[in-house]
C-alpha cells in the first residue's frame, strides 16, 4: 500500500510536471535586474518611435507604419513586464546585480570573446582562433592540463581550418 | 500527386545528394546528444557554410541535420535528464527513469524503432496535403498573409510555457530590428543612423547565430561543468514482442503529432507534451507507473515529436509559417537560398517540393540506421565535458558569421544579439521569436500589411472592414483571438486549469 501511495505521488508530481511544461506558469520571483530590462525595453520602445517619426508618413501604407507598431507593442510589452516585475518580490536566493548577470566566468569569456573579435582581422582566423581557445579553456580549467589544452586547441583549429577553408571553401576572417 | 510521386524518387539516385542527408543525420544525431547543442544552434550554422553549395546538396545537408538533431535530442534526454531539444523535455520524464534502471540500451532501441515509423507517417502526410493546403492558400489575400505572419509571431512565443507578452514584445523586436535598412518598396532609409554598414540591414543569419549559439554558449558558461555518469548499455535492438506491443500507441502518438506539428505555431514540444498526456490517460494498466520508467511514457512522445517533424513542414513549406526556433530556422535557410516558402513554392517548384519530401523520407530511415548503430558511442559521446565545446562553439558561430558576407561587421552584429540573447534567456524573454520577427518582419508582415492597406485604398474603415467581411480573414482572426485568450487568466479560470 505504501508502494502505491508513493507512485500516486510520483505520477501526481509528474502530471504537474508535464502540465506546467504545457501552460505558462507565472514566475512568483523577481530576478535581480529584471526590472532594469524591462525599463530597457520601454526605452527601445520610446526610441524606435521617436525615430519613426523622421520617417515619411504620408498616408497608412508609408514606411513609417510598421516601426511605430512594432514600437508601440515594444513599449505596451515593457511596460506589462515593469509592472509584473514591480508585484513580485526578489528572489530568496538573489545574488547581487552584477554577479548574477555576469559571474566572473561569462565576463571573463565575454571579454575573451571581443579581443578575439578585434584581434581577428590583424592575427587572422589562426592565430587568433588558437590565442582565444587557449586562453578560454585554461580559464575554464583553472590553468590545469595546460599543455593538453594546447594540444587540442592546435588540433581544432587546424581541422577546422583545413574542413571550411579546403572542403567547404569557406572564406575565413 | 504522380508528378510529386516522380520528383520523390530523384534524391534516390543521386549519389551526392544521398550521402549529404545520410552524413546530415549523423552529425544531426551527434550534435543533439551533446548536451548544450541543438538542432537550431546547428542549422543556424550550417546555413552559412552552404551558401555556396547547390542549392540540392545544401537542402540534403539541411534536412539530415533537422531529423537527426530531433532524434538526438531524446538520447541525451534518456542518458542524462538533459533534453538536448524542447521536443525532448516530455521524454526524459520516464526516459530518464528507464536509463537508471540499466534499461537505456532497449530504451534508445525501442524509440528509435518507433520513430521510424512515426516519421514516416509524418513524411506521407506531408507528401498528401502540403499541394492541398497550397492549392487552398491561393485565395488568400496580402490581408490574410499578414495574418499568418502575426500568427506565427504570436503562437511561437506563447506556446510551450512561455510568458506570452514576453513572447509577443520579443517578436516586436525582432520586427523592428528587420526594418533597419533600405525599405524595400519606396527606398527610404530606415533606422540606418547614417551607417553604411546599416544601409543592407542586420542580417538575420547573424542575429541567429549570436542568438543560439553564442548566448547559449554562455549561459553554458554559468553553470558548472556536470561530469556524465558512465552509461551501461548492453541489448540496443528492441525485442519483437515489445515493438508489437507498444507500435499501435506509437502510431497514435504519431498521428497526434502530425496534427499538433501542422497547426501554425505549434512544434515538436507540444506534440510531445500533448502525445504523453493523451498516452498517461489512455494506458489503464502500466506495467510501471508514469514517471517512474514507463514504456508508455517514451514511446508516445517519441512518436509524436517525429510525426511532428512532417507535419510541421505543411505549414512552413505551404504558408512560410514555422511550428518552433527549429522550423523557423529552416525558413531562414530556404531564404538563404533564394526559396519563398509560401505556396507558390510546392506549386510552382513541385519538384523541390518533392525532393524536399524526399529527403525527409531517406533522412528517417538513416536515422533508424545511424541511430541504432550509435547507441553505444553515445553513451561515450556525451561524456565530453562541455567545458571543452562550448569555446568551440564560439569559434564556429564566428566562422559561421564572417561566412555571410566576409564582414567584420557581421560578427560584431552576432555578439552584440549574443549577449542580448544572454540576457534575455536570464530573464525568460524567449529567443525564437525574435528571430523569427526579423526574418518575417520587413519582407513578409511589413510587406503583406501595406500591399493590404493600398488594396484598401489607404482607407482605415475599409482596411478594418476587410478583415470582418472576408470569410477567411475573419477565421484568422478569430483563431489569433482565440489563441491570445487561451493564455489569459480568465480562459485558464473557465477552463479549471488554475
Amino acid at each position: 500500500m505504501p508502494d502505491a501511495t508513493k507512485s500516486h505521488q510520483t505520477e501526481e508530481h509528474h502530471a504537474s510536471e508535464s502540465h506546467s511544461l504545457a501552460v505558462y506558469v507565472a514566475e512568483k520571483e523577481r530576478q535581480p535586474g529584471e526590472r532594469t530590462f524591462a525599463f530597457l525595453l520601454i526605452l527601445l520602445g520610446a526610441f524606435g518611435y521617436y525615430f519613426a517619426l523622421d520617417l515619411s508618413s504620408d498616408s497608412y501604407s508609408s514606411p513609417s507604419v510598421f516601426p511605430k507598431i512594432a514600437s508601440v507593442v515594444i513599449l505596451a510589452g515593457g511596460l506589462i513586464s515593469l509592472v509584473r516585475a514591480y508585484k513580485r518580490p526578489l528572489a530568496a536566493t538573489a545574488q547581487n546585480l552584477l554577479s548574477y548577470l555576469l559571474p566572473k566566468k561569462v565576463l571573463m569569456l565575454l571579454v575573451l570573446m571581443v579581443l578575439y573579435c578585434l584581434a581577428l582581422p590583424y592575427l587572422h582566423f589562426p592565430a587568433s582562433s588558437f590565442l582565444f581557445l587557449v586562453l578560454s579553456l585554461t580559464l575554464l580549467y583553472r590553468g590545469r592540463h595546460f599543455f593538453r589544452l594546447c594540444l587540442y586547441s592546435a588540433a581544432a583549429v587546424a581541422i577546422l581550418f583545413l574542413l571550411f577553408r579546403y572542403v567547404m571553401l569557406v572564406i575565413l576572417p | 500527386m504522380l508528378e510529386n510521386l516522380h520528383y520523390f524518387l530523384i534524391p534516390f539516385t543521386n549519389w551526392e545528394v544521398m550521402i549529404l542527408i545520410w552524413a546530415g543525420v549523423f552529425c544531426g544525431i551527434w550534435l543533439g546528444a551533446i548536451p548544450g547543442l541543438s538542432v537550431t544552434m546547428a542549422i543556424s550554422l550550417l546555413i552559412t557554410f552552404t551558401f555556396s553549395w547547390e542549392l540540392n546538396n545544401a537542402l540534403a545537408m539541411m534536412c539530415g541535420v533537422f531529423v537527426g538533431g530531433v532524434y538526438g535530442g531524446a538520447i541525451t534526454a534518456i542518458l542524462l535528464n538533459i533534453p538536448g531539444a524542447p521536443a525532448s523535455v516530455a521524454s526524459s520524464l520516464d526516459g530518464y527513469p528507464l536509463g537508471q534502471k540499466g534499461q537505456a540500451g532497449m530504451a534508445i532501441g525501442l524509440c528509435t524503432t518507433i520513430s521510424v515509423f512515426a516519421g514516416f507517417i509524418g513524411v506521407l502526410c506531408l507528401l498528401t496535403l502540403a499541394p492541398v493546403i497550397s492549392d487552398f492558400a491561393l485565395r488568400f489575400s496580402p490581408r490574410d498573409f499578414f495574418l499568418l505572419g502575426c500568427m506565427g509571431i504570436l503562437l511561437i512565443g506563447s506556446i510551450g510555457g512561455g510568458d506570452p507578452i514576453k513572447g509577443i514584445t520579443v517578436g516586436a523586436i525582432g520586427v523592428l530590428v528587420s526594418m533597419v535598412g533600405m525599405d524595400p518598396e519606396t527606398g527610404e532609409m530606415r533606422y540606418t543612423f547614417g551607417s553604411v554598414n546599416l544601409m543592407g540591414g542586420i542580417h538575420f543569419v547573424a542575429a541567429m547565430i549570436g542568438l543560439f549559439g553564442v548566448s547559449e554558449a554562455l549561459i553554458q558558461f554559468r553553470s558548472e561543468n556536470i561530469e556524465a555518469v558512465p552509461q551501461n548499455i548492453n541489448r540496443v535492438f528492441p525485442p519483437l514482442r515489445l515493438l508489437k506491443k507498444y507500435l499501435p500507441l506509437g502510431l497514435r502518438s504519431s498521428v497526434l503529432g502530425v496534427i499538433v506539428g501542422a497547426l501554425p505555431g505549434t512544434g515538436g514540444d507540444v506534440a510531445a507534451l500533448l502525445a504523453y498526456d493523451q498516452a498517461k490517460r489512455t494506458t489503464k494498466n502500466p506495467e510501471v507507473a508514469f514517471g517512474e520508467g514507463a514504456i508508455e511514457g517514451l514511446v508516445a512522445p517519441e512518436a509524436a515529436n517525429k510525426g511532428a517533424i512532417g507535419g510541421a513542414f505543411i505549414p512552413m513549406l505551404t504558408l512560410g509559417i514555422p511550428g518552433d526556433a527549429a522550423t523557423a530556422v529552416m525558413i531562414g535557410a530556404l531564404f538563404v537560398h533564394g526559396l519563398r516558402p509560401g505556396p507558390m513554392l510546392v506549386l510552382e517548384t513541385p519538384h523541390l517540393f518533392g525532393m524536399i519530401v524526399s529527403m525527409l523520407f531517406i533522412a528517417v530511415f538513416a536515422m533508424g540506421v545511424l541511430g541504432l548503430l550509435s547507441v553505444r558511442p553515445f553513451a561515450k559521446v556525451i561524456e565530453i565535458p562541455k567545458n571543452l565545446i562550448m569555446p568551440l562553439v564560439i569559434v564556429l558561430s564566428v566562422i559561421g558569421t564572417f561566412a555571410i558576407q566576409n564582414s567584420l561587421a557581421d560578427v560584431v552584429a552576432m555578439i552584440v544579439f549574443g549577449i542580448l540573447g544572454y540576457f534575455m534567456r536570464l530573464y525568460k524573454y524567449p529567443t525564437g521569436p525574435l528571430v523569427l520577427g526579423i526574418i518575417l518582419g520587413s519582407t513578409f508582415l511589413d510587406q503583406n500589411y501595406r500591399r493590404a492597406m493600398q488594396m484598401a485604398g489607404n482607407d482605415l474603415g475599409t482596411f478594418f472592414s476587410g478583415f470582418l467581411t472576408s470569410p477567411l480573414s475573419l477565421f484568422l482572426l478569430i483563431f489569433i483571438v482565440f489563441m491570445l485568450f487561451s493564455q489569459t487568466r480568465i480562459y485558464r479560470k473557465l477552463r479549471g486549469l488554475e
